[in-house]
């Protein structure tokens, strides 16, 4: 005998309950860390991608100086860009990608048709990709630090400034990458390119002089603010303020395009474009 | 725990409901009820719009005209759609399951969205998953999550069930198995929309029936009077008996390819009273005799092949 839920009630208006609904949102974010570590080679893919480049870098980095950033320890550049990679990773990519993949399978659909707001949804989303970001800076802090013997960040409180509002831009980037993307599988190489292209531009693997055309150039998209910022504050170099502020307006332009262009073109429905 | 009673008032109301794409018509004043309790199937060809209809009393897509009410309240207003989703279950055309989960880590996340979920291991039980429970959902058969689609769709206990071509890709004892669910979750109150290609779905287990052809209902009722089908003429069949011309018959017949003697009639009550009173009298027997009604299908094909 299947048994049922009685009689009709008075529906209840809203969709925000307050603080009641906090449980339900941390119940969330822990199935999509569940979800996330379930995939361990996606995971490793995620996290490890940038620990083995500063391995590899770090390895070949000697006592080498950047001039263009006041002669810092080559090392210290690439902990502390290599944390913005991370970042970007965790938070564009595997979130844009993600996105795609959970349209096009209708997964964005069922959702939507569950009693589970929308906010919340999306909310334990961006919380996920966000722990993951801060794992994944962690380990390479650990790395630096343990076999680079790299002592920082200098300055805490702008440099995790910085990383909670990448995290926020990038997840807002991928928000609007990911509706851009018009099905599956046009969403790994669409969204790596755009990834590698952004990185090439951030001066992480060979570093760009400053005020040459291709500075000039990559000073309109958010990832050289990103390192520029994060490099600041992990060395603490000479000549530069505090607290990023342009870099962080920059980045947060961004994040606000991005969640405009999210917004606009969102669909809970697949594409399959 | 207390059943849910069958037959107390709409579950759904739909009047004059259009939807429109831009110049292009979705669906065009559909108006249809469903009692809370029924099995309600709605039927027609790929683009008739039923999945369009059904999306829009979901609460998932705006309509452009007409009045809805799902569970009482307008589907589209967003300001009841929290308290109606915790109210009804979807299962989608296309299956939609995170692949790396496991089927009772999956089932116990949906349970979590709903005030008054059904245990999860009953709801394990009712798909049949019982020694797959702990698997991942990438290494069952595309049966098997199909069945665990169904076990979402009813996780959280509604009152109001929406099946989107609940039994494709099954194998025909996960479709009885299927049925049976179905037809248990209806005695016990639940009302259901289901869609379907299957007109042996349809006869086994809805109460009633619409036709959607051209954007618009073109026909309903019950599945054994849909289109008129209980009135409409019947085809009488038997073996011609041994030594017998057809010109020796009662009745005024046509000889089928293979030696069968067919009658096309409204009348069958006196056909067959004249046919059987004839072989009772002369000692014939009318080997393989057979009355057939016009099937569901042929219904279903009738109204569906011409143009609207």
């Amino acid at each position: 005998m299947i048994d049922g839920a009685g009689a009709r009630e008075v529906p209840e208006k809203g969709s925000f309950r307050g603080m009641s609904d906090l449980p339900l949102v941390a119940r969330q974010v822990r199935f999509e860390q569940l979800s996330f570590w379930l995939n361990p080679i996606g995971a490793l893919m995620t996290i490890a991608f940038s620990v083995v480049f500063l391995i590899l870098l770090g390895a070949t980095a000697g006592t080498s100086t950047v001039s263009s950033y006041g002669h810092i320890k080559l090392i210290d550049y690439y902990v502390a860009g290599f944390c913005g990679y991370g970042v970007m990773a965790a938070c564009f990519t595997i979130l844009a990608i993600t996105l795609v993949n959970r349209r096009e399978m209708g997964l964005l659909k069922r959702l939507r048709l569950s009693p589970l707001p929308t906010w919340m949804a999306m909310a334990a989303i961006l919380v996920n990709a966000m722990i993951v970001a801060t794992l994944g800076v962690i380990l390479l802090l650990v790395v630096g630090r343990l076999g680079y013997s790299v002592h920082g960040p200098a300055h805490w409180l702008p440099f995790i400034v910085t990383l909670i509002v990448a995290m926020l831009c990038y997840s807002a980037l991928g928000l609007g990458m990911s509706t851009l993307v018009p099905n599956a599988d046009a969403a790994g190489p669409m969204v790596s390119l755009t990834f590698f292209i952004l990185v090439a531009l951030s001066g992480l693997w060979f570093p760009i002089a400053p005020g040459s055309g291709l500075a000039t150039f990559a000073d309109y998209f958010p990832i050289r603010h990103l390192i520029d910022a994060l490099v600041a504050s992990f060395t603490g170099q000479p000549g530069t303020p505090l607290w990023p502020w342009r870099d962080l307006g920059v980045m947060a332009i961004w994040g606000v395009a991005g969640v405009f262009v999210g917004l606009r073109r969102w669909s809970w429905s697949p594409k399959r474009g | 725990m207390v059943q849910r009673s069958a037959g107390k008032g709409a579950a759904i109301t739909v009047e004059h409901l259009s939807k429109s794409y831009g110049d292009t018509m979705a669906v065009r004043d559909v108006s249809f009820e469903v009692q809370q309790g029924e099995v309600f199937a709605l039927l027609g060809p790929n683009g008739a719009g039923k999945t369009t209809t059904v999306e829009i009393l979901e609460g998932f897509r705006p309509r452009s005209g007409g009045t809805v009410r799902t569970l009482g309240v307008d589907p589209a207003d967003h300001s009841t759609q929290r308290w109606l989703r915790t109210r009804i279950g979807v299962v989608l055309q296309e299956l939609a399951i995170e692949p790396y989960y496991s089927v009772r880590q999956v089932l116990t996340r949906n349970a979590g969205y709903y005030p008054n979920p059904r245990p999860i291991d009953e709801v394990i039980e009712l798909i049949g998953l019982r020694e797959k429970a702990d698997e991942r959902i990438k290494k069952l058969s595309g049966g098997q999550q199909r069945r665990l689609d169904v076990g979402l769709g009813i996780i959280g206990n509604p009152e109001l069930l929406f099946l989107d071509e609940p039994t494709t890709g099954l194998d025909p004892a996960g479709r009885r198995d299927t049925w049976d669910l179905i037809q248990r979750l209806s005695s016990a109150g639940t009302t259901v929309l289901l869609t379907t290609h299957y007109m042996d779905e349809v006869e086994a287990l809805a109460h009633r029936v619409a036709v959607l052809f051209g954007q618009e209902i073109v026909a309903s009722g019950t599945p054994s009077s849909i289109g008129g089908r209980d009135l409409g003429a019947v085809t009488i069949r038997f073996r011609l008996p041994e030594g017998v011309a057809l010109d020796e018959l009662p009745i005024a017949v046509e000889l089928a390819p293979d030696d069968h003697v067919v009658v096309h009639t409204e009348d069958e009550l006196r056909v067959l009273h004249a046919l059987t009173g004839w072989a009772l009298d002369g000692g014939h027997a009318l080997a393989g005799l057979s009355v057939l009604r016009e099937s569901l299908e042929d219904v279903y094909l009738g109204l569906t092949r011409s143009e609207p």
